[in-house]
């Protein structure tokens, strides 16, 4: 098993010790860029921790106080599933950035952070450079100094065991049923939040369609089909227009959605306009107002579509049955109503 | 030339000066409109298609094989069922097994999908069979009025598959369509942006819906319009009730009246203000169409 959230902290403390300085900040900094996520779809956490690692070495050459970070460590909760799945993001790509702090030599000469940093963790200066040979050691360092430091750091307790993320969360099957459903390009998408900056709805609501399309790859399928915000999607196909990655946008959250239906998870609105198809193949049936104004106008009272034609009723009715459509919504057909 | 005439639902069951000034267009434009006898529900590609989609390709089958009878590409004045008609049609032309799956279904009702036929959007009809010269022909007089356009969703989106135009976000066929009837077609804040009421959002949380369309009625109103034209039944019937339902729900005094494309070409040519049903409208269009007519 693979502690996702764990080996992101290794990436932390690596980072940490190559600064040889500034150690609570920093790592403070970088779990707060994973929680704060939580309310905000982005997916530049390897971006935000070069810049702040930037602004850090720039201002600890100017000066040894450090108030960029101040802003940066408002403690963000309630944020479990977020975290794991942001975690993960900094997991893969917080190494690519790994080169740059190293470089960072003017840190050392940050006088009295440095001081600090060494009376606490004086092992973590001394990890080595070369992070492959001592992951397990890191790993364990950093879970003992989790555990011991917990209550100082607020932020840190929010990458607990309970809310890792492992393969006992993941439903293979679910990411599958994408797949296999001809939408393989959920696999191409390299989480830059295009979709969720183009959201109206988004804007407006809890949904979050970057990360939607996330879970939908790790195969979090309760999450995906219980939460509510899946259904604030107006498929309006502008994430889907703007996709660098040209990921089936749309057809995910349809998708997901019909996995959400046939588990159970259907609004009775949604429902009753199943049984208007059912009872008149129309979602929005004719009513006397309309054939009033329909007569009025010249046009015939009744349209020539389903309500003309009790046949072709039918033939909708018999294909809804086959496709086990009344089913799915509990169509009653002896009261022509939902069952109760 | 023949077209089969995709009716749906909101059109005729909600606004039928719409489908009177189609028939009328049409009629001017010398295009038979066929009826699609029996045709149901699209069904809604953002409801139906996101409960079962067998369900949906399958009923939505059942309607492209009317037209493949009819021999003729549909017709419809609705982005809805426009998405869904032509999604499906595309869909089970390019898909042999989705194809199969849904011919096992409709051989139960003795039918089978094809693939003979195009689906075909009003305004592109318009613009690619008709053509703007001929459609200029058909105006009596020039009509006065500053309109906002809503695209709306499912008309050009995805463009990679539906190609009406190149790309979504600046498109020109509905202001040019508009444009032909002398009205004057307004830029506004988020043009592109949906109405609200689609993907089943309108049914399911009525305030989401609305705070989306209350969001399009201030950028539209902002630039100063007489009335709101659409390409949608449904887009039209979110601006319409949908508006009295923004000014519920926040106090606003929003009056844009909405028309429908195929309602401003109708007035273009003549027809009455009843003929085209507006006084069943929830938002009073008295004024806009005076102005319209210079009255």
């Amino acid at each position: 098993m693979i502690i996702r959230g764990v080996f992101s902290m290794s990436i932390i403390n690596r980072l940490k010790s190559l600064f040889k300085g500034d150690n609570e900040k920093e790592e403070a900094d970088i779990s707060n860029d994973v929680s704060n996520t939580s309310n905000d779809v982005e997916v530049t956490s390897s971006q935000k921790v070069e810049e702040t690692i930037a602004s850090e070495v720039k201002t600890e050459e100017d000066s040894p106080k450090d108030l960029t970070f101040k802003k940066d460590i408002d403690p963000v909760e309630d944020s479990s599933e977020e975290i794991v799945e942001e975690a993960e993001a900094v997991e893969e790509e917080v190494p690519e950035e790994v080169e740059a702090p190293a470089e960072a030599e003017p840190v050392e000469e940050a006088p009295e952070e440095v001081e600090t940093v060494e009376e606490e963790v004086p092992e973590e200066i001394e990890a080595p450079e070369d992070e492959d040979e001592t992951t397990e050691d890191v790993v364990e360092e950093v879970e003992e100094d989790s555990n011991n430091n917990d209550k100082e750091r607020d932020t840190m307790t929010l990458l607990t065991d309970k809310e890792l993320l492992n393969d006992s969360n993941r439903d293979p099957d679910f990411t599958a049923e994408f797949i296999d459903a001809g939408i393989e390009t959920v696999k191409h998408c390299f989480q830059c939040g295009t979709c969720s900056g183009s959201c109206p709805s988004g804007r407006r609501t809890p949904y979050k369609v970057r990360q939607i399309v996330r879970k939908c790859l790790l195969g979090l399928k309760e999450e995906v089909i219980s939460d509510d915000a899946l259904w604030m999607c107006t498929t309006c196909y502008t994430c889907q227009e703007r996709c660098l990655r040209s990921v089936k946008i749309v057809e995910i959250i349809k998708k997901a959605r019909n996995i959400a239906a046939h588990a159970g998870y259907m609004a009775k609105p949604h429902k009753m306009t199943g049984v208007y198809v059912m009872n008149t193949g129309h979602a929005v049936p004719i009513n006397d107002a309309a054939k009033a104004l329909r007569t009025k106008i010249g046009l015939p009272e009744v349209p020539p579509t389903t309500h003309a034609y009790p046949e072709a009723l039918e033939e909708v009715q018999k294909l809804c049955k086959i496709t086990a459509f009344d089913e799915l919504i509990g169509y009653d057909e002896a009261t022509g109503g939902l069952k109760e | 030339m023949e077209i089969a005439y995709f009716l749906g639902c909101i059109m005729n069951n909600r606004y039928p000066g719409v489908e009177k000034a189609t028939r009328k267009l049409f009629e001017a434009l010398d295009i038979e409109l066929k009826d699609m006898e029996g045709a149901s529900c699209c069904p809604a590609p953002g409801v139906f298609g996101s409960f079962d989609e067998e369900t949906w390709a399958t009923i939505a089958a059942r309607n492209l094989t009317l037209a493949e009878d009819m021999g003729a590409d549909i017709m419809t004045e609705c982005n809805g069922c426009f998405g869904s008609l032509f999604e499906c049609n595309h869909m089970l032309k390019e898909d042999e097994a989705k194809k199969a799956k849904i011919n096992e279904n409709l051989a139960e009702i003795g039918r089978e999908f094809k693939g003979t036929i195009n689906v075909k959007h009003f305004a592109q009809i318009l613009r690619d069979d008709v053509g703007y010269e001929k459609l200029a022909s058909l105006i009596e007089k020039p009509l006065d009025l500053n309109v906002a356009v809503h695209y709306g969703c499912h008309f050009l989106k995805p463009t990679k598959t539906i190609g009406i135009e190149d790309q979504a976000e600046n498109p020109s066929i509905l202001d040019d369509l508009v444009e032909i009837t002398g009205a004057k077609s307004v830029d506004y804040k988020d043009k592109m942006m949906c109405c609200g009421a689609g993907g089943g959002l309108r049914a399911r949380d009525l305030d989401v819906t609305t705070s989306f369309t209350k969001e399009k009625l201030e950028h539209m109103t902002e630039a100063g319009v007489d009335a709101i034209v659409n390409v949608c039944p449904f887009c039209h019937m979110q601006f319409d009730q949908g508006q009295t339902e923004v000014n519920e729900r926040y106090g606003t005094d929003f009056a844009l009246p909405v028309f429908h494309l195929a309602q401003l070409y109708g007035l273009a040519m003549g027809l009455s203000a009843e003929e085209l049903t507006f006084d069943a409208q929830k938002i009073d269009a008295t004024p806009a169409i005076k102005k319209a007519l210079g009255e």
